[in-house]
């Protein structure tokens, strides 16, 4: 009875202290929405209106070259800089300025059977780079069939498949994945409250009054889960409601992510705060954590295309499965009932056990007193 | 019974003895001093009362109750203003007294509390907000939230201005009203004096002394100083000063111009002499004085130490 009136005013001054307290809104509020807002708008315009810029140069005019600028003008995704092609010197120009993304230079003769293709060196292997030599190359196979007058026995078709729905989109991997991070920072940089409490002594004062620190504990667990709702809302709000962002909600796979995740991470900050003496060094830790996982784990960017040994260390990684949870139940609306679902919700949690009884050991270890 | 006893405490922390054998007892409704110097032991003395720190040897029983049996019952009973008071900053002082008086079974009413630390008026204020002397009176109003019988105070008024402490003081003497046991540490002589029906001067570890303020200054030598300035000038006072040589008790004397310093172990009797041989030669005497003996003689004598503030 008076437990529950304990935890209930203990849960009262939580929510109170973390509101308050400005730092809180800044990193665990904006600071996920203004990293979010960033990425979407520099990354989240999906292939479906992919354009790059492209100048044609033509030598001198002759059949061929007339001909393959013809065809080339109907490719959809090409911008053309200019309608009329232009000698080499003002493409060079082009490419050193990065005007255009890439140059094609036609055939100076009718007999002339090459196509050459420009690009600045810099952006040589960027992603525009490569997907304009994948058209072009495909153009000039159609042209040397219809030459040979082939009908080719086999054709690509390209479309992309995602586990669960069709129309998973960079944004909606960009939008989970940023949800993830927020709450999993939520944790790492909670218990900073708990190294000012040691720091200043309200850890002592609190310890010779009969109040149970386990329910101080749970208090400020439960805050975190309440800030934790709040920031999937916002977030979901924001990508839903400016970046168009889908949702295929499975309300058991995210509640299991959502718990299991925010309790390891929790779990992770309470052992930064187990071994810092100050503020500085917990904030230290938690920001070497959030980091290496924060671009470790497929939170902006799939880890498919990470080097072999930097793929095992994302497969180790926390944050890994908690982001592969979380995209489960808010983007792909399925994963309770998958086996590899439960494989990471095990792993994640068998983080969050490790390290709380790491840290309980390290707090039993040094004395409270300590000044 | 005593609502305080303690026997044979002892703590080292390594190779540093921080007490070496404490043994007291704490009558109800007392204002208990401890005074000594830095590293005396004072706060190991008190921590290890409050159960935070265990005691390597020695025993500690409130009312009866042993930290080992009774830990919820004894911080009932207890009331603690640690030397650093922490509580929380961006609680109003209302909701930090409504928090801590949630942690016991019965506590005073926050309006009650208010009112005795004089911060009805702030109630409302955020406690980073607070002067050093608020803060250290919500920290007494923390440790007085449960109502409990017994009542430590570590230093509650070091840092303070003169103002500032003599509010603090009067919340002792309120607490000592309502019949409540208060142990106090402190820096300033003056308030060991004024507030304490007993003190205990502790040093290296060990109780040098304990009694009255008032049996501990009697305790120091018999021998006085007595001051007298003669309006009349030097001659008078060299006059004075061959006469108060002679006189019954007196010691010693020292004499500048028309200023006398006697010691005597008997002063009443030295000054009625000296006055007789005044009156007699109608010499006029401007101030006369017995130096008073303060805590702080006490102190210098039992330790040998000079007493820093």
């Amino acid at each position: 009875m008076s437990r529950t009136r304990q935890l209930g005013k203990l849960f009262v001054a939580d929510m109170k202290l973390m509101f308050r307290e400005k730092q809180v809104w800044f990193w665990n509020i904006f600071f996920p929405i203004i990293l979010m807002v960033i990425f979407m708008l520099i990354f989240g315009s999906s292939s479906e209106n992919f354009k790059a810029k492209v100048a044609i140069v033509e030598t001198s005019a002759n059949a061929t070259s007339d001909r393959l600028e013809q065809e080339l003008r109907n490719v959809p995704v090409f911008e053309w800089k200019s309608e009329q092609p232009v000698d080499q010197a003002q493409a060079d120009k082009w490419i050193e300025d990065k005007d255009v993304d890439a140059v094609i230079v036609l055939p100076a003769t009718e007999d002339a059977k090459t196509l050459k293709l420009i690009f600045n060196k810099e952006t040589e292997m960027s992603a525009t780079s490569q997907a304009i030599s994948g058209i072009v190359g495909q153009f000039i196979e159609q042209a040397n069939w219809s030459e040979a007058g082939v009908t080719p026995t086999f054709n690509l078709d390209v479309s992309s498949i995602s586990g669960g729905s069709e129309d998973l989109e960079y944004a909606d991997f960009l939008m989970t994945g940023q949800i993830a991070l927020a709450i999993a920072q939520g944790g790492l940089f909670g218990m900073v409250g708990m190294v000012e409490m040691r720091r200043k002594g309200l850890l002592k004062r609190l310890k010779m009054t009969p109040v149970r620190l386990g329910l101080l504990g749970l208090s400020g667990m439960i805050v975190r889960f309440i800030l934790g709702v709040f920031q999937i809302l916002v977030l979901t709000a924001i990508g839903a409601g400016f970046f168009g962002v889908n949702l295929h909600i499975d309300p058991a796979t995210l509640i299991v992510a959502f718990f299991v995740g925010a309790i390891t991470f929790n779990a992770l900050g309470y052992l930064f705060s187990s071994f810092s003496k100050t503020m500085e060094a917990y904030m230290g830790y938690a920001n070497i954590a959030s980091f290496v996982m924060m671009f470790l784990s497929g939170i902006f960017f799939p880890t498919s295309g990470f080097p072999d040994w930097l793929k095992t260390v994302s497969e180790v990684l926390p944050l890994t499965y908690f982001v592969e949870g979380m995209r489960d139940g808010m983007a792909y609306g399925s994963g309770i009932g998958s086996s590899d679902y439960w494989l990471g919700i095990a792993i994640l949690a068998g983080w969050g056990a490790v390290t709380y009884a790491i840290g309980a050991l390290v707090y039993r270890r040094t004395k409270i007193e300590a000044r | 019974m005593p609502v305080l006893e303690v026997k044979g405490l002892r703590k080292t922390f390594g190779a540093v003895t921080a007490v070496a054998e404490i043994s007291f007892s704490v009558e109800a409704g007392e204002v208990f001093t401890i005074i000594g110097p830095n590293g005396a032991g004072k706060t190991t003395t008190l921590e290890m009362i409050e159960g935070l720190v265990p005691p390597d040897a020695g025993t500690i029983t409130v009312d009866g109750l042993t930290w080992e049996k009774n830990e919820d019952e004894i911080k009932y009973k207890i009331g603690v203003q640690p030397q650093s008071s922490a509580m929380f900053d961006l609680l109003t002082i209302e909701e930090n007294l409504d928090l801590f008086a949630s942690f016991y079974p019965r506590s005073k009413s926050i309006a009650e509390v208010l009112e005795m630390i004089n911060l009805t008026d702030h109630r409302s204020k955020y406690v980073k907000s607070l002067s050093g002397g608020q803060r250290q009176r919500l920290a007494i109003g923390l440790a007085m939230i449960s109502d409990p019988d017994v009542i430590f105070l570590d230093e509650p008024t070091t840092g303070l201005d003169p103002q500032a402490r003599r509010n603090i003081w009067d919340i002792v003497l309120k607490l000592k009203e309502l019949g409540k046991t208060t142990i106090l540490t402190t820096h300033y002589m003056e308030e060991a004096e004024k507030l304490s029906d007993r003190v205990c001067i502790v040093d290296q570890g060990r109780i040098v002394t304990l009694d009255t303020p008032a049996a501990l200054i009697d305790r120091l030598t018999k021998e006085r100083e007595v001051r007298v300035s003669f309006l009349d000038g030097e001659s008078a006072a060299a006059e004075a000063e061959s006469v108060a040589a002679q006189l019954p008790g007196v010691t010693k004397t020292v004499r500048e111009g028309a200023f006398l310093q006697l010691w005597s172990v008997q002063p009443e009797e030295s000054l009625y002499g000296l006055f007789g041989f005044t009156k007699e030669r109608g010499f006029r005497v401007e101030q006369v004085s017995i130096r008073e003996l303060s805590l702080e003689d006490v102190f210098i004598a039992f330790t040998g130490k000079e007493w820093r503030d």
